[in-house]
């Protein structure tokens, strides 16, 4: 776009919105991330070249009885290639060894989500953005995220967001 | 009279650059605008209580969040109490260690960050990123469009780019039908370019992440975050369904990183009268919160209005810092175009460009600027050998180096070929001879047939029906004859059962080895410390091929 149109649109869009509304409270629970005693660190990393026989699929097979040759005779499939949670969570522990704990809650928030079907990852994702879901539809999700796949982290900000969305008008408009 | 002077600079081509007056009551000031709060932070019972001059009750949607998840709380209280002066000081300070520096800066408000980077000047903010940035090396991307979506010239031009030295690689759509074959072709292309090289494709969030989980990308990065509230909402997210986001690729083994700039909460008309940086260091803030390993920040597509005030482009160097300072991988966008002056363009990228940063570009366009989907970028296809003389000149490493023609011809036929074997194993719409000619010696599009385009988008649609995955292509590239391209395609597969390149600033280096802040992390601490670049890197970027040799003479 043109530049100087742009700055002009710009300043006229800024005049069109100048007001704003008023905040209301928030409160939200403490995360809770109970540091696991780790023994992963960073001098194990690169696991994929130091822990290798460490590893494995979630279908359980060794991450070492991985090759070209299987995946070409069908013997390994795209259901083989994925990450495991134990995986996950020994990166969480190389994440917390150099000091990323807000990383490594994300890795153990992802550790729990391997075993949601990707439909059902896209359809939750989704419902979490603004104006989707009512509050209950979130704590629907939460308890189907912590009951069905021991998803408690991911409940736990599930349940938060509802909280906030619901403080901040971005449930559901009926 | 008018004079003859004036008329020849009002005819150059920063004179057809947009510029605008500050006006901080509404947002257009780049940073240390008299409406950013003052920093400040109160914390009962392990809850942040009151954050930047607001209390619990007056939070919005980021500040619960950023409150909640975005602040290492301990020590929180200590660094807030230090002078903000000092703590800029103690960036550009060799003898104070980088983690000395983030026991700091993890540590403090958003408010606070911007207060910091403030009172630094743009030697001091360069001074600050090669010393912050979280890779030891720095490393570069590139876009890899053009504006007939065509998966073969992607497939050519992706090969060449692995060539030249990129270490990422993304792609968009101009139809956003033909995503899985732009997918597919920069993939391919850059696995037979250089083994290891990641690629993505930029697309709606849920399709993105949909791409990735069925083995078409290996990362991701258009995960928008924004500074306000409002603008949130209208980018149809919010702060806990891009957390929710992350963790969901993170969970199929893919790296991610969230992307957001100054400028976009004036552009969309929610600045909230703060200041353009400050509204960035929020985003930043929720990028940390929400346990993202980085971030591609620096405007990016936003440039037009950071670049139209005073000292925009200062503060789109400071909001890379900003990102450092958070430990944050840093892609420092260098991207989008924004001039009509190549002085100016040049000198938007000096900071990243001889500071060096994770990812420099975000991205170099490896294509001549009409084929940038992602409306053109500061650099293109046609610089290739301006960056690489730049490089040379300057005697740093901007992640690429000088080629040589027919290794280049090689890669792209290469390239080009395996994309037509590997479609016609899919049983896709044949890419003829002619298609893998053309694409071979290209410069852009206009130097493409045209493909049967209704043709491509019924393929695409049955190829995805069909729930062709990642292992398909190994398994089609193999069949087709490209053994070594389908190993490099299955090695990248490999790679996300073990999770290492989830890490902080990741790249994969040879034989596939990752390299990133966790096992090269950037240990700058003064001259002759941190990256240096070795004899035979040296070589490689200072062997151009049109340089006299004495010996000759």
């Amino acid at each position: 776009m043109d530049q100087d149109l742009l700055m002009k649109q710009i300043v006229e869009q800024v005049m069109q919105t100048m007001m704003n509304s008023g905040a209301m409270p928030a409160s939200a629970p403490a995360d809770d991330k109970g540091l696991k005693a780790g023994k992963v660190t960073a001098k194990n990393y690169p696991l994929a070249e130091n822990m290798a026989d460490q590893l494995k699929t979630p279908t359980g097979k060794p991450f070492n009885s991985l090759s070209y040759e299987k995946v070409i005779s069908g013997e390994i499939t795209a259901d083989d290639m994925r990450i495991s949670p134990e995986t996950l969570e020994m990166q969480a522990q190389v994440a917390e060894s150099v000091h990323r704990e807000a990383f490594a809650g994300n890795l153990r928030r992802a550790a729990e989500l391997i075993a949601v079907p990707d439909d059902r990852l896209l359809e939750i994702y989704n419902a979490l953005r603004p104006y989707r879901s009512s509050k209950q539809d979130l704590i629907d999700i939460a308890n189907e995220l912590d009951q069905k796949y021991g998803a408690k982290t991911s409940a736990a900000l599930v349940r938060e967001a509802a909280d906030v969305y619901e403080q901040r008008g971005r449930l559901k408009k009926f | 009279m008018k004079s003859k002077r004036f008329e020849a600079l009002a005819a150059r081509p920063v004179n057809q650059d947009g510029y605008v007056k500050e006006w901080p009551e509404v947002g257009l000031i780049a940073m240390n605008s008299p409406f950013d709060p003052t920093p400040s932070i109160k914390i009962e019972n392990g809850r942040v209580t009151e954050l930047d001059g607001k209390c619990r009750a007056d939070f919005d949607m980021l500040d619960t969040f950023i409150a909640d998840h975005a602040i290492r709380l301990e020590n929180a209280e200590k660094a807030m109490a230090l002078d903000s002066l000092e703590i800029a000081r103690k960036i550009v300070d060799i003898n104070v260690s980088r983690d000395e520096i983030l026991d700091i800066t993890l540590s403090i408000t958003p408010a606070k960050l911007t207060e910091v980077v403030g009172k630094m000047n743009i030697v001091e903010i360069m001074m600050g990123m090669t010393k912050m940035r979280a890779r030891l090396m720095p490393a570069n991307q590139c876009h890899v469009t053009n504006v007939k979506d065509n998966p073969i010239q992607i497939a050519a031009d992706a090969a060449e780019a692995g060539v030249r030295g990129f270490a990422e690689m993304e792609t968009t759509v101009g139809i956003a039908r033909y995503a899985p074959f732009n997918a597919i072709a920069i993939m391919v292309g850059a696995q037979v370019g250089r083994p290891g090289v990641m690629t993505q494709c930029a697309l709606e969030e849920a399709t993105e992440l949909m791409l990735g989980m069925r083995g078409f990308t290996t990362y991701a990065e258009t995960i928008s975050v924004y500074g306000t509230e409002p603008v949130f909402m209208d980018g149809d997210d919010t702060p806990y369904s891009k957390a929710f986001l992350a963790s969901c690729y993170a969970s199929r083994g893919l790296k991610m990183r969230f992307t957001s700039g100054t400028g976009s909460e004036v552009q969309m008309g929610y600045a909230e009268g703060k200041s353009m940086l400050y509204l960035e260091a929020r985003c930043l803030a929720v990028t940390k919160g929400a346990g993202v390993q980085g971030t591609q920040n620096g405007s990016v597509s936003c440039v037009g209005v950071p670049a139209g005030v005073p000292g925009g482009i200062r503060a789109i160097a400071a909001e890379n810092l900003i990102a450092m300072l958070l430990d944050l991988e840093s892609t420092t966008s260098n991207d989008q175009t924004f001039t009509h002056s190549d002085l100016r363009r040049v000198a938007r990228s000096v900071p990243q460009f001889f500071s060096g940063t994770d990812y420099i570009c975000s991205g170099y366009s490896a294509t001549p600027n009409y084929d940038n989907m992602f409306a053109g970028s500061n650099w293109d296809a046609e610089d290739y050998d301006d960056w690489n003389i730049i490089q040379r000149d300057m005697k740093i490493d901007g992640g690429l180096q000088p080629v040589r023609e027919e290794d280049v011809i090689k890669a792209r036929n290469k390239a080009a070929r395996a994309l037509q074997g590997l479609f016609r194993e899919l049983g896709l719409p044949p890419i003829t001879d002619e298609e893998v000619e053309a694409a071979t010696y290209a410069n852009g599009s206009n130097d493409m047939p045209d493909r049967n385009v209704n043709e491509d988008l019924k393929a695409i649609e049955d190829m995805m029906a069909r729930n062709v995955t990642g292992v398909d292509f190994v398994k089609a590239l193999d069949k087709a004859g490209f053994p070594d391209v389908a190993q490099n395609i299955y090695n990248m597969l490999r790679q996300k059962v073990a999770g290492d390149y989830l890490h902080t600033a990741s790249i994969f280096g040879e034989n596939f080895h990752v390299l990133s802040a966790v096992n090269v992390p950037n240990d700058y601490h003064g001259p002759m410390t941190g990256y240096q670049i070795s004899e035979e890197r040296w070589k490689q970027i200072s062997d151009i091929p049109n340089a006299i040799r004495p010996e000759d003479i």
